[in-house]
Order: C-alpha cells, then structure tokens, then sequence
C-alpha cells in the first residue's frame, strides 16, 4: 500500500483550527525556517482510509491467538481504555496543585499499594516507563543501597544465561559490570557455578521466577541464602509475574526489588510496542532510594514528597500516568480472588497447550511449566530441515501469531508459547490441531514451509538489504 | 467480580484431566508451599459497571480547567477528531512490536512514516521508532555522545528541571559530568560556553524554545561546540519547529524533544514520547527500535525493524542502551497528529500559539507584571512582579483558570496555545489587574 | 608472507613487520550474511586474544580477536559501507593492518587450521 506521503497533495487539508481573534505576532526572520517540513497533506477522508488500512495490517490481541511468550499479550479490557479517557484524567496537566488532583494521587497511591501487596514489597514507584526502564531504576537503588553503607567494591551483578537481553544491559548502564551464571542440567541456575561467583564485590543476582523457560525456580531459597549470605541483593525481573500473582510473592522468595510489567501483568495495551510502564517494588530498606517525587497519603491528603537520599528522576514528571489508570482499573475489577484466579488460568492454560503438543514439540519433561513453555525444534530441523522460525511463519500462513523464536538463547530452534489466561480451550484446540498438522506438513513439504508465508501480508522480507543498505525514511523520488 | 477468563468449569475440568491433574493447585507443586501465599489483602473484584463507577468518581476528584495558561513541558493543544478517532482502532492499541514483519506491515509502516515525518520536522537523516518521552530522549542523547575521553555533558540552567534531573540520574553511575552554565537573560550564553569548552566535552545540550520560552541562536551554539570538537544536541518543542530553524538547519548532530504536543492530551504528565532523530554519523549509535524499508522475495516494499544488532536483545552487555519498546502508539498518535495538520495547519497552530503567548503577554504587562526577558519568545514568558506569584495564581483558580507556573515568589513562567481565545485571555487579564 | 590462523576463526598475513587481519571462509559462512562491521580505531594497541572489533549479521553480533599484537595502524574503510566483501572472499578482505609487536606462538598455518576447522 501507499505512503501517506504518496497520497499527499499539495494544498489539501484535513484538520483545521480556529483563526486566532488577536493581532498576528511574529518571530524574528532570522529564527525562522527556510521551508515548511514536508508533512503529508491530505484530506480527511485520505486520512481515514489511510489509517484503517495500516490498521488492517496489524495484528493485535483483539484480532487472535497471540502465544508471544515472555510478552503476555492478554486481553486488554475495553473499559480500561473508556476511564483513562475520561476528562478528569487526561485534561489536568502535571504540575498543578496537588489539592485539585487529589484523585490522580490517589490513582498512583492505590496502584502503588497494591503492587506492593502483590508482590510483597514494601515501597513502590511508578515512575520507570517499561521494564527495561524498571530494571535500570531497580538497580540504581541497588547501588545507591550499598553506597550508602559506603560498600564501594560490589560492582558486580549477576545474570543467568537465560536472561532477557535488558538484564545485562541496563545493569551496565547502571554502572556495574556482568557477571554470566550457567544453568545446570535442568535449566535452573547452577548453584556450584553461582557459589563460585558470588563474593565480596557481588551487587546483586538478577532473576525471572518463573525462568524465562516458563518453569519455577525450585531452589529460590538457597539461591536467596547464597546471595543474602555474600552481601548482595535480589533483583526480580518481573517479566513472568503473571504465572505466580497471587499465589506467591517475590518479597517472600526473598527478592529485594522487582520490577513488573503492567503492560504484561496487569492487561495495559502494548500499543504496538509502547507505553508500557515499570514499576520498581523494594524493601524498606532501599525505599528512601526511589525516585522523587513520591507520593504521600496524609490525614490532609495526597501529597508529593522529596525525598533526600533519592536517586533522582528518572523520567519526565510521575511517568506514565495513563497507563496507570489502566492498571487500576484492572486491580479493582479482578480484587484478590480475580488476580489468582489470571494467575492459575495463565497456568492452567500453558499446560494444556504443553501436553498436547509436547510428543512433537519437544519441552522440559517430567515437570508442568507455568505460564509458558519452550520446546525445541532442533530434531525436527535435523530431520527435515525445517526450521523453528519457519514453524513460526507457517503459523502466520494460518492466522496465528507465532510464539517468541530464539529465545532464551541457551535452548537451541527454541520457541516459546505463552497463551495466557484470557485464551479460551475452543482456541487453544484449534492451535494444538494446527500445530500437529504443521509438524506433519515438515515432513510432508519442507520445501514449502522454507518459503512460508504464503498468504500474509508480504512474503519473507529481505533483511540483510535492509540492514546493509539502510532506508529509514521516505524521501520523494 | 470481573475475571476476563474464558473458560467454563467444565471446559476447565476436562483440562485438568487431559493434563492429568485433579486441581489447577498442583500445577503449582514447584513452589515450596511455606512460601505460598494465603490471600491477597486486597479488596474483592468489582462488576464491570461498579469498576466504572469507582474510576469515573476517582477522575473527578481532578479539577479540569477551562482555561489553560501553564505549559512548562506539558502543552494543552487542540487534538483532532480524525487522531482521536482512528488511533482508537484495537488493531494499533493491542498489537505488541512488530517483530513478525509478515503479519505487522501496518505498524511497521506507522512507524517508518512516524520516523520520515521526525525527519523532515527536523531536517535529520535519521529517527528512530521514539523512546520514553523528552527527558529521556536527551540522556539517552548524552549516552551517545560520551566517549572514553570526553565525558562532560555541558548545557544551560534555562533547560526544563525535569530533563536536568533526569540528565543528573543517568550520568551519575556512568562517570558522567553534567555542567551547567549560567543563562545570561535568560538565553545560552556563547561567551561562558566558548570558556566552558575542552577536549574533554562530549556535548552541548540546549532547549529551543528554552525552559522560559525564548529563542535560542542555536546556530551559534552548534558552532562553538562543533569548534571544541563537542557534538551539538537540541531538545526541541515539535509544534515550534513548524516555523522556527530546523537543528539540521542549525547544526545539530541529534536532535531530541517530547512529541506530547501532537496530539497527546497532558494526562498528568503521560504516557508522552520522546522523539530522537539524528545524522547518518551518529546513526550506529542510536539506540532503539527503527524500521527500515526492505523488499520481500517476491520484490514487494516491505518494512521491517532493522540494524538491529545495536539493541539489546543481541547486543546484551554491549549494547549502548538497555531501552527495548518504543512508545509506538503515542508517535503513531504524533503521526496522526502531523498528517491532520499538514505542514500548514502545523504552521498555523504555531502562530496561533505566537500570537496568543504575546497578546497574553502585553495584556499582563498591561495589569502590573513585567516581562522578566526581552528576548524573543515563542508561546511561553516568563513575569515578575511585585504581587506575590501564589495571589495570582489562586485567583486565577477561582475563574477556573489555570494560571501560570511560580517559578519563584514573584516569578511566573506562562504559556498560551491554539486552544485559547481572545475572550479567555481578557478574562484572565482583569482577573490579574485585580490582585491587590 | 606468511598467513597465521587462530583457533577464533582469525587470520593475519604477515610481511615483515605489518600484518594485515581478517576471518577466514570459515567464519565468514557461519556468520552468514554480514551487515556491518564496527572497525577499530586506529592508532590502538591490542594484545594479542584482545577483541579487535566486531561484525554484525542481522541477528547476531560477533566479536573478532587480535591473532597477533601491536598497533591498529590501517583500517579498510571500504568494509565500512561494504561488509559484503567479507563473504564474497574472506581471504581478499583484510579488515585492519597491525603493526606487530609480538605474534603468539600457538597460531596455525593453514594446513593445521584446515585439520582444525574439521575438527
């Protein structure tokens, strides 16, 4: 389809403004702009057709089967996009007086309460605007935690090899260098490996319970004790929170500071890749390190608070306020049994997709995943030469999202199906027919499912020419 | 209770059995059971119209103004019906990153259009997909440009707090010095730059408009940086680029700034979105999503997220950036916002904005306050006077005017946009004259 | 001249006191289609087993290792807009030249790579 440059034409409008009813004022030429920036010019009806049509060519949650693990794409609840509209909430601007935006305090007090319930925290900021953003903030107070007990030599954080890509690179942003743990046998972190780490310089270990293999840590005491006893922190990368809300809490594994995902967790959209938002938890012993400002419940109200010992900002105002609205909305409409319940489903459903696929698609045996699973396609590709990515473009051939390829990266052709709770088992059927029917057809037509897609929006597309000869932007011909 | 499950007691039994399990509890066998959790202490889950009814009650606790004079990195601007309308399509809001090209051509595409607009509004060769909002955008500007040798951030006191905070944070742990030099009347001074300048700065920072609302010569800037072999950066307000020079125009080697004015409402301070746009030099060192144009195998255009290999995802440990989404839906929205305007309706929302700012302006002048700089300004001033700051504001309030922002007991920083009028603004302007 | 392979998948060809570097075909074709390359800068010393640099395929980044010591003396700034070079001859396409100081004993000559790459 076209650019909307390419439907531009001089001269047409769409949107149109009130003539201002005062004398023009105007800048001094020498500031101003050689040329008008070259926007798209169309009208409203361009627009309109524009715009649904990109929309025609995206994929969202609303539109089917979205197993994209470690994403959490569940549903998110239309009424949450109704209320973070409402007027009371968008029209206010950040910096008026605290005494007329008493409810959007409240807003962030109650979320910032409950998150601190759910995860057995003491202290919450809202503040970090994604997950990445939370796992930069939550180390931040991990180093200012041991600065302020004058600990200058722990300038080590450790990450397993089966972390998200940010662990490593937020904490190296945060100052610190990387120290990689292995994992054993059974895909866990290897204790007599993390021993070794461990010392004198540790900061803190960084890691996802469940793993980002969809499966419990089982020895998150001693790995707590390992640590603690070293003098570091734990750091819980909340992305996988969704398996355990409600059932257990990362403050009673024995974490320090999480991170959560409300864009995963508690059902705010992904709009495509952003806003999320990364809230950061942590034990009262690092709570005079969260951000500024903070808010404050008084027997006057809410109030924002600075404080001394605070790292700073560490974004533009109180973050992403929107988002929270979301959240809220979300917390109050499942309470305490609704939260477990998510957290069950999310589980439940993981494991009946795993059961009826995993002849083929071959996971972690012996054990039930939680949330999520990861199978191996590395025989299948021995076999057949079909590729664990292009199991996944077949499954585009057939409607589906695919679930994340090539991740974690220690599990060789990996794919990773997280279905979430809101997936209903009529769904889950048709995806478990379709992906032995799939399997089949590897053996059936290799070569036809090399070149899939074949009925998608485009055929596969050329990224080496992409990368080598980069066109980022439209320029007229 | 709202659960958004969708799943029936007898569909869940029969899952139960087929996994072979008599309870969903079991499921959970991994985690130590000392360690469970007995129940939540939180309320009991609300029917949907209840959850409506406590939120909309929580929203009007929030005092919505009719007239909005207060700007200071949060802009009240018109939002067309067409942006609010079709950005609303569930398409956009529930698809996650594009990363199966072959199924998200429209979101890619959004963006690549996103980042060719950015381009042309500031005249770089490259945008990426946009990251967390403007304060962001500059640290993660400064992470750019610092290098093993030149590790000093150097910028002005007339830039927005909230991006010097968070410059401050994200320095800190990074070995980073951030400078501030003195504003002299309010503008960034050549002379005390020209002194502040050696082999060890990595980047001048300035804002256009700046934090008062005046003009910069940043063309002079860029120079005497460009001259210390320091790297130019601009934080930018979108709407005034409309009219005023481009940072390509200006000599920038990245420019920043936060999109929130195209059609983002305040919402009390987010979700905004930064926008970062840069020159082909500095393009490897971007950080961020960007999407590149591509042909499928059959030689169709195609898009696709693109140099990836500077990202996290690959380049773990590495990477110049931890930062991993973008906020694509609040620059499809700036997008949106752009295509509507049109590069005149753009311009008329910035000399509207001009136009408005300086007859509020005279009008104050006219009720006892005195513009605090002569220099020229956009759609922001900064008044002194001797009325105290607090009187006028809450005066204002009481018309359910939103006056300016107390940058001090006698100083305001005030701001006027499209979405006044003339009526508005004499209102306002009696209201102040009043103020004993 | 004499060429020099380390176990990392480096080669240097060395004459007289310079060495210019590259990968081998071997290399090359595992890391697929290369996007860019990040070169080094020159005037840097480098140790022999430091990372020299590293190249980029679209989905993976890999560092390079300096088979010998010395100082970066030369880049090959035609990579730098074409990495292609390295797959259509890995041999042909040197990435720096290395004034060397000091070349470790434990490097192959190509016959000894050879056994080596087939393990």
């Amino acid at each position: 389809m076209n650019l909307i440059f390419e439907i531009s034409e001089k001269g047409k409008r769409c949107a149109t403004i009130r003539t201002p009813d005062v004398k023009a004022a105007k800048i001094n030429k020498k500031y101003l702009r050689a040329e008008k920036p070259e926007l798209p010019e169309v009208s409203e009806v361009d627009f309109s057709r524009h715009y649904t049509a990109l929309s025609r060519r995206a994929f969202g949650v609303d539109n089917g089967f979205y197993p994209l693990g470690s994403c959490t794409m569940k549903y998110n609840p239309k009424i949450n996009e109704e209320v973070a509209a409402l007027e009371g909430f968008t029209r206010i601007h950040p910096l008026q007086d605290v005494k007329t935006v008493q409810g959007a305090l409240e807003v962030m007090d109650t979320l910032s309460c409950s998150l601190a319930e759910i995860t057995g925290m003491d202290a919450v900021t809202l503040q970090p605007n994604a997950g990445a953003h939370g796992e930069y903030t939550g180390l931040l107070l991990i180093a200012a935690y041991h600065a302020a007990r004058k600990d200058f030599k722990r300038t080590k954080v450790i990450v397993p090899d089966s972390a998200h890509g940010t662990n490593p690179a937020s904490a190296v942003m945060a100052g610190f260098e990387i120290i990689n743990v292995p994992s054993d046998e059974k895909k866990g972190v290897d204790l007599k490996a993390l021993k070794a780490v461990v010392g004198d310089d540790t900061a803190a270990l960084m890691l996802t319970n469940p793993t980002t293999l969809g499966l419990f840590e089982k020895n998150i005491k001693e790995i707590s004790k390992i640590i603690h006893n070293a003098g570091g922190l734990l750091y819980y990368d909340g992305a996988n929170l969704n398996a355990v809300m409600g059932v257990v809490r990362p403050g009673d594994m024995g974490f320090d500071v999480v991170h959560l995902n409300l864009h995963k967790t508690f059902s705010t959209p992904h709009g495509g890749g952003g806003p999320g938002s990364g809230p950061v938890g942590c034990k009262k012993e690092l709570a005079q390190f969260l951000p500024n400002p903070r808010v404050e419940k008084t027997e006057k109200g809410y109030k924002f608070v600075n404080g001394a010992k605070s790292i700073g900002k560490v974004a533009s105002f109180y973050g992403n306020f929107g988002v929270y609205v979301r959240a809220l909305a979300y917390i109050v409409a499942l309470g305490a049994e609704g939260i477990k319940a998510a957290a069950q489903h999310a589980v439940l459903n993981a494991n009946y997709l795993k059961v009826n696929i995993e002849d083929l698609y071959p996971t972690e045996k012996g054990r039930h995943c939680m949330h999520e699973f990861v199978v191996s396609m590395q025989e299948l590709k021995d076999k057949t030469g079909v590729s664990a990515m292009e199991i996944a473009k077949t499954m585009i051939d057939r409607g589906y999202h695919p679930p994340t390829m090539y991740f974690p990266l220690i599990i060789h052709e990996a794919l990773m199906f997280e279905p979430t709770e809101t997936e209903n088992k009529r769904t889950l059927d048709e995806v478990i027919a379709a992906l032995r029917e799939i399997y089949e057809e590897a053996f059936k037509d290799p070569e036809y499912m090399k070149s899939a897609p074949h009925h998608a929006q485009i055929g596969r597309p050329d990224e080496v020419k992409a990368a080598r000869q980069p066109v980022v932007r439209y320029v007229k011909q | 209770m709202s659960d958004y499950l969708s799943t029936t007691e007898r569909e869940t039994r029969e899952m139960l059995d087929k996994i072979g399990v008599k309870s969903i509890e079991e499921l959970f066998e991994d985690i130590p059971a000392d360690m469970k959790l007995k129940k939540l202490n939180l309320p009991e889950g609300k029917s949907q119209q209840e959850t409506m009814e406590i939120m909309t009650a929580l929203s009007k606790k929030n005092k919505v103004y009719d007239v909005i004079l207060r700007g200071a990195g949060s802009y009240d601007h018109y939002i067309p019906s067409m942006v609010k309308n079709l950005s609303s399509r569930s398409e956009f809001i529930t698809a996650y990153t594009p990363y199966q090209a072959e199924m998200s051509q429209g979101i890619l595409q959004a963006i690549f259009e996103y980042q060719s607009m950015i381009c042309n509004l500031t005249g770089m060769d490259v945008s990426n997909a946009s990251v967390y909002n403007g304060a962001n955008a500059a640290a993660e500007a400064m992470l750019m440009c610092c290098e093993k040798n030149r590790k000093t951030f150097v910028t002005f006191n007339n830039i927005r707090p909230d991006t010097l905070k968070v410059l401050n944070t994200y320095a800190h742990r990074r070995g980073i010095t951030v400078k501030v030099i003195d504003a002299v009347k309010g503008v960034s001074d050549i002379a005390s730059l020209k002194k502040e300048l050696n082999d060890t700065s990595a980047c001048v920072y300035i804002e256009q408009p700046n934090y008062f609302g005046l003009i910069e010569d940043a063309e002079e800037i860029g120079k005497a940086a460009h001259e210390a072999g320091a790297k130019f950066v601009m934080g930018c307000n979108p709407i005034a680029l409309a009219l005023l020079k481009s940072p390509a125009e200006c000599g920038a080697d990245i420019a920043v700034g936060d999109a929130q004015p195209l059609g983002l409402p305040m919402s009390f301070g987010g979700p905004y979105v930064g926008f970062m746009a840069c020159t082909t030099k500095e393009m490897r060192k971007m950080p961020g999503r960007i999407v590149g144009e591509t042909t499928d195998h059959d030689g169709n255009r195609a898009y696709v997220l693109t140099l990836q290999a500077r990202e996290q995802h690959i380049r773990r440990e590495k990477a110049f950036s931890n930062i991993c989404s973008n906020q694509a839906y609040c620059a499809l929205v700036a997008s949106m916002y752009m295509s509507a305007m049109g590069p005149e309706g753009m311009a008329e929302v910035a000399n509207a904005c001009v136009s408005y700012a300086h007859y509020l302006a005279e009008g104050l002048e006219s009720a006892g306050l005195k513009l605090k700089y002569r220099g020229d300004f956009f759609h922001e001033f900064v008044t002194e006077c001797d009325k105290p700051a607090d009187k006028i504001i809450k005066a204002l309030d009481k018309a359910g005017i939103l006056g300016g922002l107390k940058l001090s007991a006698n100083e305001i920083l005030w701001c006027a946009t499209e979405t006044l009028s003339k009526a508005d603004i004499d209102r306002a302007v009696e209201v102040v004259r009043r103020v004993k | 001249m004499k060429i020099l392979f380390r176990e990392s998948h480096e080669w240097a060809a060395i004459e007289g006191k310079t060495a210019k570097i590259g990968i081998s075909d071997h290399a090359q074709k595992e890391l697929g289609d290369l996007v860019f390359i990040n070169l080094p800068e020159v005037g840097a010393e480098v140790k022999a087993g430091d990372v020299l640099c590293d190249v980029e395929s679209v989905k993976a980044v890999s560092d390079l290792y300096a088979p010998v010591s010395g100082k970066v003396i030369k880049v090959n700034e035609e990579l730098e807009s074409s990495p292609e070079l390295i797959n259509q001859d890995a041999m042909g396409a040197w990435i720096c030249e290395i004034e060397v100081t000091d070349v470790p004993a434990d490097l192959m000559d190509e016959a000894a790579y050879k056994d080596f790459i087939k393990g």
